[in-house]
């Protein structure tokens, strides 16, 4: 397990990520950006305040505002980190000699998803600065703030999953990027259409349907704080529902749903990629063994009818 | 060292290699040549597991080739025909990150890189990025790469290919010290007069099928004798002709500019006769030798150059 996880790939992922400039800058855009927000925010209160100082809901606004944005910066910045990692080795034609080492696929797949994801990481602990002002203001819980990190993690590693699998299937990074970007589209926007849709032909169901627990802005709006979480489900186009009123097991909040539905995309996605990636593993084998025990029974047919044509 | 039986691998409806069966002994030099698209790289592929046969099994050292991979990969050691590599990395770093892809311990790395670095002269290159090596001291650093887990057998897929004359002796020379310290090589090549000089076998691979195979010696004896008879004359070529028709028993003996290449499976005694014979019959001679088919003649003669 050890040599599994702590292995040269993750090694050198590192290592060459972090020696180049576009590491630092793209760290420090990411910040500008959270910087300016946070700001601009600061700046619109200001402006339209009746009384000096703030009012309590300043503080769980600028929480739900940063959030948001962050969660989009994640959802955005992941497929690019993913979805080139092993298109880019064959682009590179380096991805023979990695696989003729004695990495297994699945140390390959895992190492490379755990190096992207390590770098989206840095960038949302980077930010942290930025949700400590928010915690300054109040309103806000810690377990709250630690809910949304965790939304930001799985959310992170299924779109990064799905990016893995996608360069692995798709020989052209450029290819493998914009499916991948559809495809965090759909989890985006598309279950919300779904949803929406949902909606209008059977008025009368309650609750929300599965799909929209893929949405990790569904998960993201129920870890905010009290009357924050409800106001934004009406934005959102699903006011009125109960959330997770059509669940088996209701006593879940619509994160955990949401993490249950990730770990099952990310085990799918990784098991597919590592499956593609070796070309002479064990479902190579598997399938090998297969088609010979087809060709065996092919055989024996054809002998029967031989023997049945020519008896004797 | 390495058994081939049967192997074959398809791609849709393309055969790459047809029924390959092949034997290659240790410690020895096996070329394998022929056009473009002959098979040799899936050949290549197969053994170094990063490709599954469509029909057929292959052994290493006694381990099956598509059943156990892992052991395989300790096995070999691989070069391809086209290799990129990673140019943020320092070259003592792109060994290193290979040496561990190999589970190897750290000081053993650093023993072993220093070593490596000798062999293939880039020990000056050391803290140098992979990006500013020129294209012979990649392809040196990717065999120096092939070599970092001590392999038994090296699989070089056009290891001189690209390279300008100096890098291209420098890399033989480095194949003949490898040789030397009882590797095994299965080398596939394009430029054949280095293959026959550093090969111990060869074999000739056209539209996935092994065409002949053997050393050096049992080759050239297959192909048509082998030898030349090779002369030149002042002059009075056509009567030079009629001997040399009689003597050899071809139908023809043309002769250029004073000039002919025979086709010739006599002993010394034959030559002494006809060498006799036709100064006995006033036709001045001016030069008369025995002459060998080289690897390119035999590659003329037995491959179609047909490509699939």
């Amino acid at each position: 397990m050890k040599r599994l996880v702590l292995n040269p790939v993750l090694d050198k992922e590192f290592r060459s990520r972090m020696r180049t400039w576009k590491s630092p800058l793209l760290i420090s855009l990411y910040l500008g950006v959270l910087a300016l927000i946070t700001l601009g925010y600061y700046w619109t209160q200001q402006q339209s305040a009746f009384y000096a100082g703030f009012g309590p809901e300043v503080g769980p606004q600028i929480y739900v505002t940063l959030t948001i944005f962050q969660l989009m910066l994640v959802s955005f910045v992941t497929p690019a980190f993913t979805a080139g990692v092993i298109s880019g080795e064959r682009e590179r034609q380096t991805l023979d000699l990695l696989i003729c080492t004695r990495l297994s696929a699945t140390s390959i797949i895992l190492n490379k998803l755990l190096a992207s994801i390590a770098y989206i990481l840095l960038l949302i602990i980077s930010s942290l600065p930025f949700f400590s002002v928010v915690y300054f203001f109040g309103g806000v819980l810690l377990s709250e703030i630690g809910q949304v990190f965790l939304v930001y993690l799985m959310t992170s590693l299924t779109f990064g999953a799905i990016g893995v699998f996608c360069s692995t299937v798709f020989r052209k990074t450029q290819v493998s990027v914009v499916v991948t970007y559809v495809i965090v589209f759909f989890f985006l926007a598309g279950t919300v259409v779904i949803t929406a849709f949902l909606a209008r032909v059977s008025p009368n169901f309650s609750g929300l349907p599965l799909i929209a627990y893929l949405n990790p802005v569904v998960a993201l709006f129920s870890t905010f704080p009290g009357s924050f979480s409800q106001e934004m489900f009406m934005s959102f186009g699903v006011g009125g529902r109960v959330v997770g009123a059509n669940t088996p097991a209701s006593n879940l909040l619509p994160w955990q749903y949401n993490f249950i539905g990730d770990g099952i995309i990310i085990v799918l996605f990784l098991i597919l990629a590592i499956i593609l990636l070796d070309p002479v593993g064990r479902f190579s084998r598997l399938k090998q063994l297969f088609r010979r025990k087809r060709k065996v029974q092919v055989e024996i047919d054809d002998e029967e009818i031989k023997s049945e044509a020519h008896p004797g | 060292m390495l058994r081939i039986e049967n192997l074959s691998k398809k791609y849709g409806k393309l055969t790459a290699v047809d029924n390959l069966s092949l034997h290659v002994e240790s410690g020895s030099i096996f070329g394998l040549v022929g056009p473009n698209g002959a098979g040799k790289t899936s050949t290549m592929k197969i053994l170094a597991a990063l490709l599954a046969p469509t029909a057929g099994r292959a052994w290493i050292a006694g381990e099956e080739v598509s059943t156990n991979p892992a052991r395989i990969r300790q096995l070999v050691g691989y070069m391809p025909d086209f290799f990129g590599v990673y140019d943020d990395l320092k070259v003592e770093e792109y060994l290193d990150f290979y040496a561990a892809s190999y589970a190897m311990p750290v000081r053993e790395r650093r023993m072993i890189i220093g070593d490596l670095l000798e062999l293939v002269d880039l020990s000056h290159k050391r803290y140098a990025y992979v990006d500013s090596l020129s294209r012979g001291m990649k392809q040196r650093l990717c065999l120096a790469r092939s070599l970092v887990h001590d392999p038994s057998l090296l699989i070089l897929d056009e290891p001189a290919s690209g390279l300008d004359p100096r890098a291209r002796v420098e890399m033989r020379e480095l194949l003949k010290e490898l040789k030397s310290m009882g590797k095994t090589i299965i080398i596939s090549s394009h430029i054949l007069p280095e293959l026959s000089e550093l090969c111990t076998h060869i074999g000739i691979m056209e539209m996935g099928k092994l065409v002949i195979s053997g050393t050096n010696e049992e080759i050239v004896h297959h192909t048509r004798g082998g030898r030349t008879l090779q002369i030149r004359v002042i002059d009075r070529a056509e009567e030079a002709g009629l001997i040399l028709q009689d003597e050899l028993g071809l139908a023809e003996a043309p002769f250029f500019n004073n000039s002919a290449v025979l086709p010739f499976s006599g002993d010394d005694e034959d030559l002494n006769r006809i060498l006799t014979r036709m100064v006995a019959s006033g036709i001045p001679v001016a030069s008369f030798s025995e002459g060998s088919n080289n690897l390119e003649d035999i590659f003329m003669q037995v491959t179609k150059g047909a490509v699939q």
